[in-house]
């Protein structure tokens, strides 16, 4: 109980997640969204102010939270809308969000590939059988959630071990002395630590498309062949299973 | 130096999310985004630790995760309108059947039925006079 107590700034907006979650999903009749959207703010503003403080750049800071609470809230509208169109468009915003995170964290062309990839051709699919599915009417299986109150209770149990694991060693100043040893050890990138030859940058060169792919085609060349060969096995997979035109129209 | 700690937060956050709706949803679409969203959470914690660690392995694994998560919207695009030509709905609970029989169900939600589309109001021609008789020479007297 002292442990929880001493915990409770990760675990109470957790906990105010879950029940932002259950409130908001999908169910017959009316649902308090005024409620659920302030404990939901509330809980992504908390979470965020405590496991990521500003750290003094304020550009970086704004495009963080901004990218990082943008990704949240937009993955909790995509699971609590009753309308599936609207859903895939809330995806898409998340993985345009997910795309500036991954512009902070150096990678401008795995930003760029992953919105080609996921926005221009994956959600516009999805968009697609979407449309073909519901030519007869809307609501249905999307108005009422499954077992909400499990689902909810299992996932936000998840989150807050994740979270909970991720404050133990984040926040070195606050811990007792016991864990001060190890977290300080990990919160510095660890220089013993080898990495592969190929990978690692020359100068300059981190998250340039030349560094990416000297790694890529040199460290994983192998994992590259795979991947071509699950790729093909995939496709051909895809059209072993598709339905047959002759068999009837969709 | 990058706020590790806040973005392995984000990527959790978008694990569970992802998880939550993959448990709940019940449309076989949604279902398959909710685990394209859960492969967005583990994309931000590869980057993450690459740019921490200061090289490029992370991007190369995120670019292999993109590879993987390219084949399972194709499979499960396929099976999805197979699944669809069967049951002529996207519930998945229509398919609670193929458990054990001699299992006893969880639970045996029935979805509500569904709400036909309101008819289109589409715009009309107006009629323009009537229809013309046709030329003498090609008609009979």
């Amino acid at each position: 109980m002292n442990s929880l107590t001493q915990h409770a700034g990760v675990l109470a907006p957790v906990a105010l997640g879950a029940v932002a979650i259950w409130t908001l999903l999908p169910r017959q009749g009316n649902r308090a969204w005024v409620l659920g959207g302030m404990c939901g703010l509330a809980a992504v503003l908390a979470i965020l102010g405590r496991l990521a403080p500003p750290t003094g750049e304020w550009l970086r800071d704004g495009l963080f939270y901004l990218f990082g609470g943008g990704a949240i809230v937009c993955g909790a509208m995509m699971i609590t809308d009753r309308n599936p169109v609207y859903a895939a468009l809330w995806f898409a915003l998340v993985t345009l969000s997910t795309c500036g995170l991954f512009l902070l964290n150096s990678a401008p062309f795995l930003s760029v590939a992953t919105v080609i990839v996921y926005a221009g051709a994956i959600v516009v699919t999805f968009l697609f059988v979407i449309m073909l599915a519901h030519q007869g009417g809307t609501g249905g299986c999307d108005s009422v959630a499954y077992q909400p109150v499990l689902g909810t209770i299992s996932g936000f149990l998840l989150m807050g071990a994740l979270l909970y694991t991720l404050q133990q060693w984040g926040g070195i100043d606050q811990k007792p002395e016991a864990y001060a040893a190890r977290p300080a050890a990990f919160a510095l990138p660890p220089h013993e630590v080898e990495s592969n030859p190929l990978s690692r940058p020359r100068l300059g060169d981190m998250g340039s498309l030349n560094g990416v792919g000297r790694s890529l085609f040199g460290d994983y060349l192998f994992a590259v062949e795979l991947a071509g060969a699950v790729l093909l096995i995939a496709t051909i997979g895809a059209i072993a299973i598709a339905p047959r035109r002759s068999q009837g129209h969709l | 130096m990058i706020e590790l700690q806040g973005q392995l937060a984000v990527g959790a956050i978008l694990f569970a999310l992802g998880a939550i709706g993959f448990l709940t949803r019940r449309n076989l679409i949604l279902m398959m985004l909710s685990a394209e969203m859960m492969l967005h959470g583990v994309s931000i914690n590869l980057t993450a630790f690459g740019a921490y660690h200061h090289n490029s392995s992370g991007q190369v694994f995120t670019i292999f995760v993109l590879t993987i998560a390219a084949c399972e919207a194709g499979l499960s695009l396929a099976l999805i309108l197979t699944l669809y030509q069967r049951r002529k709905s996207l519930d998945v609970q229509l398919w609670s059947n193929l458990g054990e029989p001699d299992l006893p169900r969880l639970v045996d939600e029935s979805a509500p039925p569904s709400h036909p589309l309101p008819p289109a109001d589409l715009p009309h021609l107006t009629p323009a006079g009537a229809m013309p008789a046709g030329p003498k020479h090609l008609t009979k007297a």
